[in-house]
C-alpha cells in the first residue's frame, strides 16, 4: 500500500469511527436510544425501494457537486461559492429550457445544459480573476458571490420569470423530461430517482479520469501542491486557477439537472438549501477523491434520507450536525494522521 | 420625494444606529480575531449561539439578565473550542469557520425543535433591561437607553485604545504581523491569538444577544447573513476600528433604507440594496474603492 492510500484509508475511517462516537454519546446525553434510531434509518432506507430510492436521489447532485469541488480543491482553491454557482446554474437552464420549447429534445436539453454551465462557469471566474489579479483569497469572494449570485437570480425571478405567486419559473415541456426510476421498476414508485443518478456516476468517472490520468489533471495538483515550483517546472498556475475554477464551477451548475429536469420541472428559489455546504463535507471526506465521492455522497444522502425517517423520535435538523462534525473531524484526523506520518 | 423625507427623519437615523449594533459587535469581534492573525468566519455562528442561548436562558430562568451572562459563558466556551481547532491542531482556519457555522446553525435548530417543538419562533421573552435615566435625551434617549447599543458606540474608543495605546494591542498586532518575531521578543503567541478570538466569540455573542432581545424571542435564520456582513464591514474598514463603524454605519443605511423601501413603493429593486455590502466588499478587495492591507499573518496558522 503506498503512503498516500494509507493516509487517505486511516484518516477517512478514524474520522467516520470518531463521528459516529460523537453522535451516539451525544444521542445518549439526549437520554435517546441511538442503536434504535441507527435501526429504524437503515431499514427505512434499505427496507423498501422507496427509501433507496430517495437515498440516491438525494446522493445525486451531492456527487456532481463535490465533484466540481473536489477539481477547485485539487488545486488548492477552497471554492466555498457552489450554492451560489448552482443557483446561477439551475436558474439558467430551467429559462432557457423553456424558451427552446419547440426545439427537439436533445437540442434543447445540450444548448440549456451549455448555458447553464457557462454562467456558473463565469461566476467562478470572478474570484479566479481577482485571485490572480489581485491576490485576494478566493475563499472571501466566494462567500461573497453567493450571496451576490442568490440576490441576482432572485431578481430576475421574481421581475421577468415568476410564475405569480410563486417563487418558481413556468414549468418546462413535459416532453423535456428525463426518464423516472419508476417508469422502469414501478417499486421505486413515488421517490424522485431518475437518469440524473447514472449520469453523475459517469460524471464522477470521467472526473477521476481526468484528475488522475491525464497530463491537465496532474497539472492542477501540481499547482495544487505547490505553486511556486509548478511554476519553476514550466506550468502556468494562473491558467490553471482560471481553468479549473471554470470547470468546477461549470460541472456545479450540473447538479441542477437532477431537480429542473429529473424532479420538479422548474426552478425554485431556495431549492438547493444549502446543499452546497454539504458538498463541501462529501468532498472532504472523499480527500478529493471522485470515486470516494460517490460513496461520500451516499453516506450523507443516508443520513439526510435517515434523519426524516426518524423525525419522529430525533429532529431531523441533527443532520446538519452531524455534517458538521463530519467536516471538523476529518479535517483534524487528516492533520493528525498527516503529522503522525511525516515523523515517521 | 416620500423617502427623502423618510430618510431626513429623526426615526430613520435612530433607527440606523440600532441596526449597526450587531454589524459592529460582530465587526469589532472579527477584527480581534484578524488582528491577531485567525481568521474568523465563524462570526455568524457565535451570533447565532448568541441570539439562541440567550432566548433560551431568558426563556428559562426569566431573568434577562442571568441570561446575558450565562450566553457570554457559553461564547466564551465555544470560541474556547474554535481555538483548540485554529491554534492547538493549527487547521485552515476557514474550513473550521465553515464547519462551526454548519455546527452551530445545526444545534440552534437541532435544540430548537427539541425544546419548543417548533422549527421557527420561541415563545417570547422580556427585553434587556433599559437605562431609563437616559431616555430623558432628546431624540436619541430611547436608543441610548439600550446599554448593548451604548456599550456598541463606546466600543469604538475601547478598541481603538485597546489596540493601539496598551501593551495588549500592541502584542495582538505583533501576533498577526509577525509571529515570529513576536515570539523571539517573548510574547506568548498562542495565548494573545486566544485572547483575540475569544473576543470575538464575546463581542458577536453580544451582537447575536441583542438581536433577540429587541425581538422578543429568537427566530430560525433571525442572523440572516449578518456575520457575514460584519466580516464584510471589517473588510471595508480596512482593519481599524472607526473605518469599520463607519462601513456599518453604511450598511445599517441600507438595511434601513430597504425596510422604509418596502413601506414606500418605490420600484426600486430591494434586491439590489441587499446585495451592496458584499459588492462593496469585492470592489473593496480588489482596491477598486482604495487600498486594503489585511495584517500580514492573517490566516496562517501558528
Amino acid at each position: 500500500m503506498n503512503k498516500e492510500l494509507k493516509i487517505n484509508t486511516i484518516s477517512i475511517s478514524l474520522s467516520l469511527i470518531i463521528t459516529l462516537v460523537i453522535i451516539t454519546l451525544f444521542l445518549f446525553t439526549l437520554s435517546k436510544n441511538p442503536f434504535e434510531i441507527y435501526s429504524v434509518m437503515l431499514g427505512e432506507v434499505f427496507g423498501s425501494f422507496y427509501g433507496f430510492g430517495q437515498m440516491l436521489f438525494k446522493a445525486t447532485p451531492l456527487i456532481i457537486i463535490g465533484c466540481g469541488l473536489a477539481i477547485c480543491f485539487h488545486a488548492s482553491l477552497f471554492n466555498i461559492g457552489a450554492e451560489g454557482q448552482l443557483n446561477a446554474g439551475s436558474f439558467v437552464t430551467a429559462i432557457v429550457l423553456v424558451a427552446l420549447s419547440d426545439l427537439p429534445f436533445i437540442l434543447a436539453f445540450i444548448i440549456s445544459v451549455a448555458c447553464g454551465f457557462l454562467v456558473s462557469g463565469l461566476f467562478g471566474l470572478i474570484p479566479a480573476i481577482i485571485k490572480i489579479k489581485k491576490g485576494v483569497n478566493e475563499v472571501i469572494t466566494t462567500i461573497m458571490m453567493n450571496f451576490i449570485i442568490l440576490y441576482l437570480v432572485n431578481y430576475f425571478l421574481m421581475n421577468f420569470f415568476t410564475v405569480p405567486a410563486t417563487q418558481r419559473t413556468i414549468k418546462i415541456p413535459e416532453s423535456f423530461m428525463l426518464p423516472q426510476a419508476s417508469d422502469l421498476i414501478s417499486a421505486f414508485q413515488g421517490s424522485a430517482l431518475n437518469i440524473t443518478f447514472i449520469f453523475a456516476i459517469l460524471l464522477a468517472l470521467i472526473i477521476y479520469f481526468i484528475i488522475y490520468k491525464t497530463r491537465f489533471g496532474y497539472n492542477i495538483r501540481a499547482v495544487g501542491f505547490n505553486e511556486i515550483a509548478s511554476a519553476y517546472i514550466g506550468l502556468k498556475p494562473a491558467r490553471i486557477t482560471l481553468l479549473s475554477f471554470f470547470i468546477g464551477a461549470g460541472v456545479i451548475s450540473l447538479a441542477g439537472i437532477n431537480f429542473v429536469m429529473g424532479y420538479k420541472g422548474y426552478y425554485e428559489f431556495g431549492y438547493t438549501n444549502n446543499i452546497g455546504f454539504t458538498a463541501i463535507a462529501v468532498a472532504l471526506l472523499a480527500r478529493n477523491h471522485p470515486i470516494g465521492i460517490i460513496f461520500s455522497a451516499l453516506l450523507f444522502a443516508f443520513l439526510d434520507f435517515g434523519g426524516l425517517a426518524v423525525n419522529q423520535i430525533i429532529p431531523k435538523e441533527v443532520i446538519l450536525v452531524i455534517e458538521a462534525l463530519v467536516i471538523l473531524s476529518i479535517i483534524s484526523v487528516n492533520k493528525l494522521t498527516e503529522n503522525y506520518f511525516n515523523k515517521t | 420625494m416620500e423617502i427623502l423625507s423618510t430618510i431626513f427623519s429623526v426615526a430613520f437615523l435612530a433607527q440606523v444606529i440600532r441596526l449597526m449594533t450587531p454589524y459592529y459587535l460582530g465587526a469589532s469581534g472579527a477584527n480581534f480575531s484578524e488582528r491577531g492573525g485567525v481568521i474568523n468566519i465563524a462570526i455568524e455562528g457565535f451570533m447565532i449561539s448568541g441570539a439562541f442561548c440567550f432566548a433560551l436562558f431568558s426563556i428559562t430562568f426569566g431573568n434577562s439578565m442571568l441570561a446575558l451572562f450565562l450566553t457570554l459563558l457559553i461564547n466564551l466556551l465555544l470560541a474556547g473550542f474554535y481555538s483548540l481547532f485554529a491554534l492547538k491542531l493549527k487547521l485552515n482556519q476557514i474550513l473550521i469557520g465553515v464547519g462551526f457555522n454548519m455546527l452551530i446553525t445545526g444545534l440552534a435548530k437541532f435544540f430548537m425543535m427539541l425544546i419548543f417543538q417548533s422549527s421557527s419562533n420561541t415563545s417570547r421573552f422580556d427585553e434587556l433591561p433599559r437605562l431609563e435615566f437616559l431616555r430623558i435625551i432628546p431624540f436619541v434617549g430611547d436608543v441610548l437607553s439600550d446599554f448593548i447599543i451604548l456599550f456598541a458606540i463606546a466600543l469604538i474608543f475601547i478598541s481603538n485604545f485597546l489596540l493601539y495605546k496598551t501593551k495588549f494591542g500592541l502584542r495582538l498586532r505583533a501576533c498577526g504581523e509577525n509571529p515570529e518575531a513576536a515570539e523571539s521578543s517573548g510574547v506568548n503567541v498562542h495565548l494573545y491569538k486566544l485572547y483575540g478570538i475569544l473576543l470575538s466569540g464575546f463581542l458577536s455573542g453580544l451582537g447575536g444577544i441583542w438581536l433577540a432581545s429587541v425581538q422578543n424571542s429568537y427566530s430560525d435564520g433571525m442572523i440572516a447573513g449578518r456575520g457575514y456582513i460584519a466580516i464584510a464591514a471589517m473588510i471595508i474598514g480596512k482593519w481599524k476600528p472607526v473605518n469599520i463603524f463607519f462601513a456599518c454605519l453604511l450598511f445599517a443605511f441600507f438595511e434601513a433604507l430597504e425596510i422604509s423601501l418596502q413601506i414606500v413603493e418605490t420600484g426600486f429593486p430591494t434586491q439590489f440594496i441587499q446585495m451592496l455590502p458584499y459588492l462593496i466588499t469585492i470592489l473593496v478587495l480588489i482596491g477598486f474603492i482604495g487600498k486594503t492591507k489585511p495584517p500580514a499573518a492573517d490566516g496562517v496558522p501558528y
